[in-house]
């Protein structure tokens, strides 16, 4: 079937507006610098002031500028969720193609382990290993791909699994193709909107687990991310300091998941045959 | 109890239903036959206001007009006074419910009967349908196909309604299967009306008394479904038999030429059909109902191009054709089968014109035939025996079949020879300058018939006679004639005698058979009815002495 | 399609998660019964203690009988001790059990019931104002995590509005017994329920609705219309009941997600469940009860993903014969 996948996302209303979102969002992360004026991590000011012209957000209690902080906490969590995303899709194309071109004994191997991995909950390992090994970016970025590309290598290996059966792909198999020639030029590229799919995906739930994860206080207290400070201002709801603090860090965060959300969901009713003649919203 | 008049559906821009009148009685079964696309399931859901499209016309109900109601004053009429047996496809039955459950659901939910009291209702209906007692409590995808069907039939008559429509309710089953589902819907009609609707001739056979013909959004013929089935009177219904494959008729399949299509004006048919005039495709043709009988046909129906009364031949005192009555159709194959000798060449030389009539009248077109002229035999056109005589060995094979439209004066020259061109493709020879110089004598016994074809049809004739076209060929060159003949049938519409002494081909060619013996007919019928049970005697042993290829006998 | 697990799933995930946490401590540099019990707490630590330990955990044996005295001590309900806590590990969790399965247990039930029931209507109505609304609403709901919108919940209505309580699952020493301890039990648990059911509404709706749309395309539903059934019937006896088979699949996969969440929202409202168990040997690196939580929490999920493997063909008939 003929997607035009582009075509169909850019009238979407959900997929434009994800997108106008998450395309700010990143944008305020590269220019952090530029839009702020203070280091995220130095005391500039006194604890817990109110916001003012030299502070738009106020201090937190620490006396660091929260606005500088929202900003470079953009950082953290899209720099975060897009390489879990990234390589979580590596891995899932991995193991789901080679799984779905191979076959055979590897093939159910790798489904079972699969299988078996997906029912774990993601945050509960990371807890785990996160109390004997205190994650920097890095370590936490390998962390959550490891446990994240599970489900994607099943869909992908679904996919690859119907595709394998397709006209196109068994007579390019009569001309000689080997399996991996297959793979490469007839599979992979009409996987493409899945994939997309599944991108977006795992970088929504990096996003959310590296948030809670923050929260929980498991990461590196040196770094400023939307869910640190979250955590911070947790202590703090007694006082007025939410508003300014806790609500834009919040707020933030949801946002970006949201453009997310958005942008899926308009990829999902795009592919999803069943779906499509919705009324795009 | 139901009348529907001047409906007409539309999806949108899309016109489905375009003017349909019916009535049915309680007690009657009526069959709409149409092939998919002419909007007979529409037709269906329309009656119960299920269909998305937009109504318009008067449906009626025991006399109260439906389309009127609202949704809620349906919910009352649905299965309540109609119900519909829908077709058995998969998952038109809910997934996540037993089928016992499905068929006491209405009874409850209309507030008919306790929930105990609709159970045992729906178990006696299952049983009625003959569903064993232990796949009650089954889910819709454990059953069988007929058993699924058998739910739907018994779950339509859960509330008794007075109106049953059943879609194709016989099509998905195999024959033992279809045999007694068939005598339990007969047996149940005493009661109530019921509306078949089906593409198949079979079912139509089996369970109705009267039947429909649908095309194109319009009702094209009506009667008693044994006198339509037997003697068809509308050009589409005529050939949606001939396409039909059963044990009744003898003659080879033949389909519809071109395809179905919504024309913007007149007759729908129009476009296919093969006996249509000017008026046809500007006006629509009226249903026009004369004796129980329906048609909806500008020219009245399939008409008699040409007839024969009384017609004598004889030389000295000799009667070589003594008072011969027959008549021949528009799209009909007349099979004229006799030995040499019984006149049956004779009798096709007077039609020609070749020789006078001692005595009798002919008839062309309803008027008689006074005398000759071009317009004539531009319409009626002959093959003969013989190609090797009846093609001059002077002509080149193009000059042969323009010699037609020469004499016509049909057209300039240009016209004439792709006209020529065109007819020799039409029937299978080719059409390189190297054959179309070619004369007779360096042609096959097969191409200079098919040349002696293309010579007779290039003036686009009504009526084709075939005097014994393929006796001077051999057996598979005459097969391919044959099935050429047929072919052109097909496409143009001709009408044919065609005369032979073999009653074997003339059973695979013909719609009637007329057999002819020392200048008398002394059969004629429908060719199906012929081979099934002849009359006379010398036609049995005609059919007996006709060739039979194995010896075998078969217990 | 979603796909069913049989046992050997169940096994292989067991072992898994077994080994991950025999193998974690053990790997880490340094003293592995530091690894295990934490630093601190070995200060604490007798050496005969100690000594007593490491033969408990055949710490000086070869690998193969580590495994084989872990296991045996699992079997044995022995999850460890806890230093801070001065008392065995399964008996601390065990005590903040209750809390957590009240409150993944209510928003699970409420969130599923909720979302089934406003994704039938959302599908019923597809493309229509209230379906676009709700669509809408309920993406931007779902990007919320959990923990935020508790916060949000209990700045609003525990902060400014004061409707209810501020933390905790129980008014402390009140001695209250009956219905009054009833109600201050749902009272303090409102909002972290509120919390979670808001955060995971959108799973189960999002997927009633997709598959009420495919539903009603199919030729039952026109059946059961020319029945004449009423709307109500046709919505939620003959379309959503197919429509919601989807979603009770997915519970057992979504379970682990409802109880992670209730690990954060327990957090925000110092509800003393798992979860702010878990918080606390965070901060002082209590690791018995880090293994013991997750050792509980992951074979909990799997039992109940097990659970509902097995209720499912009482719902769906034509899964009876694939099983």
């Amino acid at each position: 079937m003929h997607i035009d996948l582009k075509k169909e996302i850019k009238q979407s209303n959900f997929a434009r507006t994800g997108i106008i979102i998450l395309v700010s969002m990143i944008a305020v992360a590269i220019l952090a610098p530029v839009l702020s004026r203070y280091d995220p991590t130095q005391q500039t000011a006194a604890s817990l002031l109110a916001p003012s012209l030299s502070h738009w957000l106020g201090t937190n209690h620490v006396g660091q500028d929260i606005w500088s902080q929202l900003l470079y906490g953009a950082r953290i969590s899209l720099l975060v969720g897009f390489s879990v995303g990234i390589l979580s899709l590596i891995l899932s194309i991995f193991f789901g193609l080679s799984a779905a071109i191979i076959g055979g004994l590897y093939g159910r191997i790798v489904m079972r382990i699969v299988d078996a991995l997906i029912i774990i909950p993601m945050v509960i390992a990371v807890i785990l290993v996160a109390a004997y090994v205190r994650p920097n970016v890095l370590v936490l970025i390998l962390l959550l791909s490891l446990l994240s590309w599970q489900g994607g290598a099943r869909v992908i290996r679904a996919q690859a699994l119907a595709l394998k059966e397709e006209g196109h792909v068994k007579a390019s198999a009569t001309f000689g193709a080997g399996r991996f020639y297959i793979a490469r030029k007839h599979i992979l590229p009409e996987l493409t909107p899945i994939l997309l799919v599944e991108f977006i995906y795992g970088v929504r739930r990096a996003v959310f687990v590296e948030a809670g994860l923050a929260f929980l206080g498991i990461c590196d207290p040196m770094l400023i991310s939307w869910g640190t400070m979250m955590h911070d201002a947790m202590r703090f709801t007694y006082l007025n300091v939410w508003q300014w603090w806790l609500v834009p860090a919040g707020v933030a965060l949801s946002l970006t998941i949201i453009g997310l959300t958005f942008i899926s969901h308009a990829a999902e009713s795009v592919l999803d045959p069943r779906l499509r003649g919705e009324a795009v919203a | 109890m139901l009348e529907i008049r001047d409906v007409r559906v539309n999806y949108g821009n899309d016109t489905v239903l375009n003017g349909v009148d019916l009535a049915l009685d309680a007690g009657e079964t009526l069959a709409i036959i149409g092939e998919s696309g002419t909007g007979k399931t529409t037709l269906g859901l329309s009656i119960m206001r299920l269909t998305e499209g937009t109504v318009k016309g008067s449906i009626n109900l025991d006399g109260k007009d439906i389309t009127a109601l609202s949704e809620k004053e349906m919910q009352q009429i649905r299965w309540n006074r109609v119900a519909m047996v829908f077709q058995n496809v998969n998952n038109v039955l809910n997934p996540v419910h037993t089928v016992l459950d499905q068929v006491s659901e209405p009874i409850v939910e209309h507030k008919l009967n306790s929930k105990d009291e609709a159970r045992r209702k729906a178990r006696e209906l299952l049983s009625y349908f003959g569903l064993p007692q232990n796949r009650f409590s089954a889910y819709p995808h454990e059953l069988s196909g007929g058993e699924q069907q058998r739910v739907l039939l018994a779950m339509a008559l859960s509330n008794d309604p007075g109106l049953l429509i059943l879609d194709e309710p016989l099509s998905s089953l195999d024959g033992t299967t279809r045999e007694e589902l068939g005598d339990l819907l007969r047996q149940i009609d005493k009661k109530r009306a019921q509306l078949i609707i089906t593409h198949d001739f079979d079912t139509a056979s089996r369970l109705s008394d009267r039947i429909a013909v649908l095309y194109g959004g319009r009702i094209v013929e009506t009667g008693p479904t044994q006198e339509v089935l037997r003697c068809p009177r509308h050009p589409y219904t005529r050939a949606l038999v001939r396409a039909y494959p059963n044990m009744t008729t003898v003659k080879d399949l033949q389909g519809i030429k071109g395809r179905m299509t919504r024309p913007v004006s007149g007759c729908p048919f129009h476009p296919r059909c093969t006996q249509a005039i000017d008026i046809c495709s500007r006006e629509m043709p009226q249903l026009v109902r004369t004796e129980g009988r329906g048609v909806a046909c500008h020219r009245g129906g399939i008409i008699t191009l040409l007839s024969t009364v009384n017609l004598s031949k004889s030389f000295d005192l000799i009667k070589a054709v003594d008072s011969v009555s027959l008549h021949i159709e528009a799209g009909e194959i007349l099979a004229l089968v006799g030995q040499s000798g019984s006149g049956k060449t004779t009798f096709a030389k007077m039609i020609i014109g070749l020789y006078p009539p001692s005595g009798g009248s002919l008839y062309f077109d309803g008027k008689p035939i006074v005398r000759r002229g071009k317009d004539f035999y531009r319409r009626v056109q002959m093959i003969f025996q013989n190609p090797g005589e009846s093609l001059s060995h002077r002509l080149s094979v193009l000059e042969s079949v323009m010699e037609p439209l020469e004499i016509q004066s049909i057209g300039d020259p240009e016209q004439r020879k792709n006209k020529a061109i065109q007819t020799i493709e039409e029937v299978e020879l080719p059409r390189t300058d190297d054959f179309l110089k070619k004369y007779p004598h360096h042609l096959s016994g097969g191409e200079m018939q098919r040349v002696a074809i293309a010579r007779a049809l290039v003036v686009d004739p009504d009526l084709l006679i075939a005097d014994e076209p393929t006796s001077f060929l051999d057996a598979s060159v005459g097969a391919k004639i044959l099935k050429l003949l047929l072919n052109l049938q097909e496409h143009r519409g001709l009408s044919m005698i065609y005369i032979t002494h073999d009653i074997a081909a003339a059973r695979k060619v013909s719609d009637r058979i007329a057999v002819m013996l020392e200048g008398r007919i002394i059969e004629v019928g429908a060719s199906n009815e012929i081979v099934a049970a002849p009359r006379q005697d010398y036609t049995k042993r005609l059919f007996n002495s006709a060739s039979i290829l194995s010896r075998i006998e078969y217990l | 399609m979603i796909k069913r697990q049989n046992l050997v799933t169940y096994v292989i995930a067991l072992i898994f998660i077994l080994a991950l946490s025999f193998f974690l401590p053990r790997m880490m540099p340094g003293d592995p019964l530091m690894a295990i019990y934490g630093d601190e707490a070995l200060i604490a630590m007798t050496p005969e203690l100690k000594a007593q330990l490491v033969e408990r955990f055949a710490l000086e044996q070869p690998l193969w009988d580590q495994f084989g005295a872990y296991f045996l001590a699992l079997f044995q309900g022995d999850l460890g001790y806890s230093y801070y806590y001065n008392a065995p590990v399964l008996k601390v969790i065990l005590g903040s059990l209750p809390w957590t399965l009240l409150i993944v247990g209510t928003s699970l039930i409420i969130s599923t019931f909720l979302g089934i029931i406003l994704g039938i209507e959302s599908g019923w109505r597809r493309g229509s104002k209230t379906d676009r609304t709700m669509l809408t609403g309920l993406m931007s709901l779902n990007g919320f995590p959990d923990f935020f919108l508790g916060m949000v919940l209990l700045i609003i209505f525990g902060v400014i509005l004061g409707i209810c309580p501020l933390a905790g699952a129980l008014t402390p020493y009140s001695g209250l017994s009956g219905l009054p301890l009833v109600l201050d039990v749902l009272k303090h648990m409102a909002l972290p329920v509120a919390a979670l059911t808001l955060a995971h509404l959108a799973g189960s709706y999002l997927l009633t609705r997709n598959t009420m749309i495919s539903v009603l395309k199919a030729p039952f539903m026109l059946t059961a219309r020319a029945k004449g059934l009423s709307q109500n019937v046709l919505k939620y006896r003959h379309a959503g009941r197919n429509s919601m088979l989807p979603v009770v699949t997915m519970t057992g996969i979504w379970m682990g997600r409802v109880v992670i969440g209730a690990l954060f929202v327990e957090l925000v409202f110092a509800y003393p469940g798992v979860g702010q168990l878990t918080y606390q040997a965070l901060l002082c690196r209590d690791y018995p009860i880090i293994q013991g939580v997750f050792l509980i929490v992951t074979i909990s999920v799997l039992l109940a993903n097990f659970a509902v493997d097995l209720l499912y063909p009482q719902l769906d008939p034509r899964v009876i014969h694939a099983y």
